[in-house]
């Protein structure tokens, strides 16, 4: 466990040296934020509330579903398999620690440092410049929990894809498609309430909404007590099998696995 | 000049041929690249059966804007591919860029032929089926100078985005690492233009009028295309500036590109 905070602080450090980058990805999420409130406005019309979303609450989300983009790595995270292909994998197989939770420790620190400095100021950006809406009371506690958990599940389901590698030479190719499942399927390019309710049926099958889609419902407070209570169940279900899920793909791609080198 | 564009065949022909070796992974990346962009199409068509229209324009007219885009943004993206600042970037970075420097052929082809992503096929084919959505479905009145029109509107819009991936790409002489806020440009932009402009906040659009005019690039050219009325009241000249912005911020572009390379301090590495 100490192995893992150390990682996980090393990981911090790293990415706050990337300040630029921090501040460029910024401003390109917050550009993008806007463009997007103004579509929404523009879909609302004269209405207030769609879906049990007011139009308030569908500016915040143009914020939050751009705030979240660094800390869910909702565009891409091709690490493991960059590492396949570089040959780094061998080292990394041969460290004392499992190979998942090395990993984990270095994309929790990632995340935390983009959740600050990418999250919170976009969403401070926001409130100072548009109308948004905050949790109040408990529901901070539920939002936290639910930014926890949409993590894991974010993590996960990215370790998952990327140990394609260890069989196929296509896995960036794989790997692209799925991201690509996951910007429609989590609710990031809309809240899946706006869609026809068989296509939100039919993402909700997936793990994919448990971790934007979930975020945005506790924080705008559409999901309420028993919802609520049901809506971080799914994270931590799906949290659960994707985590053994990749224990037992790691099992048996290790012994797939051909070290290339470089 | 018969000799340069033998050149510039012969660096794209070499790019095409290495590209096909690897078939399936071809195949595979261009069908994900097609559906990047249209899994925000198809987000768009499912919104609009809940909300009708978005400021008065159906989802065939907002159809139209973002075809066009989408297919102009593909032909731009894969033809200058070679000063995407993402990977200029890493050319200035590696000192490639001095390589080429060496090479007794003008730079910019060089540059445009030191890259030619065929994958972007996807996203062509992404946008012309859109479009042909649209032209189906709208009962648009052609005419003899709407036809002669529509490619110089296409035309317009690759110099445009093509100039901004030349300015960007020529940042990277200074900055070395590519800047990402000329995405909000380049991408941010051809998002925004798929949009009809009036929906945007009255400092938004005066911005992209005056200071960047993009809105003569697609929406005032749509507009006349469609035989819709114009909100702004411009005079009825406006749909007819595309041309002039588009081949004027190229015109700039390529200054600044001279004027860059005329500066240009390698790396070192």
């Amino acid at each position: 466990m100490r192995l893992f905070f150390e990682l996980c602080k090393r990981s911090i450090q790293r990415q706050l040296t990337y300040r630029a980058a921090i501040v460029a990805g910024l401003l390109t999420n917050f550009f993008f934020g806007i463009l997007r409130a103004a579509i929404l406005t523009a879909l609302y019309g004269p209405r207030t509330e769609v879906a049990g979303i007011s139009i308030q609450g569908a500016v915040t989300y143009t914020g939050l579903s751009q705030a979240i983009i660094g800390f869910l790595s909702l565009f891409s995270w091709y690490q493991i398999i960059n590492s396949v292909y570089t040959g780094d994998v061998a080292s990394d197989l041969l460290k004392p620690m499992n190979y998942f939770s090395l990993w984990m420790a270095q994309d929790l620190g990632r995340a935390v440092v983009d959740l600050f400095l990418r999250g919170f100021t976009l969403m401070l950006a926001y409130a100072l410049l548009m109308n948004i809406s905050t949790p109040t009371g408990w529901q901070w506690a539920a939002l936290v929990i639910s930014l926890f958990l949409a993590w894991l599940v974010s993590f996960s389901w990215r370790f998952l894809v990327n140990l394609v590698s260890f069989w196929s030479p296509n896995a960036i190719g794989i790997g692209r498609l799925f991201f690509l499942l996951s910007w429609f399927m989590s609710g990031f390019l809309m809240p899946l309430r706006f869609f026809p309710e068989w296509v939100s049926h039919i993402c909700y099958l997936t793990p994919f909404p448990y971790t934007v889609n979930t975020v945005i419902e506790v924080y705008l407070g559409v999901v309420k007590g028993p919802a609520l209570i049901q809506a971080l169940l799914g994270q931590i279900l799906w949290a659960g099998i994707l985590i053994l899920a990749g224990q037992i793909a790691l099992k048996a791609g290790v012994r797939r696995l051909v070290i290339l080198g470089g | 000049m018969g000799s340069v564009l033998d050149i510039y065949c012969r660096l794209i022909g070499v790019q095409i041929r290495s590209q096909l070796q690897y078939r399936m992974s071809f195949l595979f990346d261009t069908i994900a690249t097609g559906l990047a962009t249209g899994v925000s199409f198809l987000t768009l068509a499912l919104l609009l059966q809940r909300f009708g229209s978005i400021a008065g324009w159906t989802l065939s007219e907002i159809a139209f804007l973002y075809g066009i885009v989408e297919v102009a943004f593909g032909f731009m993206d894969m033809l200058f591919s070679g000063f995407d600042p993402d990977s200029f970037g890493k050319q200035i970075r590696l000192g490639r860029f001095d390589q080429l420097l060496l090479r007794p052929v003008d730079i910019t082809v060089q540059v445009l032929g030191s890259e030619f992503l065929l994958r972007r096929l996807g996203r062509i084919a992404q946008g012309v089926a859109v479009l042909g959505y649209a032209i189906a479905t709208l009962n648009i009145h052609w005419t003899l100078p709407k036809i002669l029109f529509l490619p110089l509107i296409f035309t317009s819009l690759v110099c445009f985005f093509g100039g901004l991936f030349m300015i960007g790409a020529t940042i990277t002489f200074w900055t070395i690492q590519p800047i990402e806020v000329v995405n909000i440009f380049t991408y941010g932009g051809s998002e925004m233009m798929s949009y009809p402009m009036h929906i945007y906040q009255d400092w938004m659009r005066r911005f992209f009028t005056y200071i960047i005019p993009a809105i003569f690039l697609n929406y005032y050219p749509a507009l006349y295309l469609l035989g819709k009325p114009d909100p702004f009241h411009f005079p009825s000249f406006a749909p007819f500036l595309s041309p002039v912005v588009g081949f004027g911020m190229l015109g700039l572009a390529s200054l600044f590109w001279q004027f860059g390379i005329r500066h240009y301090k390698s790396t070192g590495s």
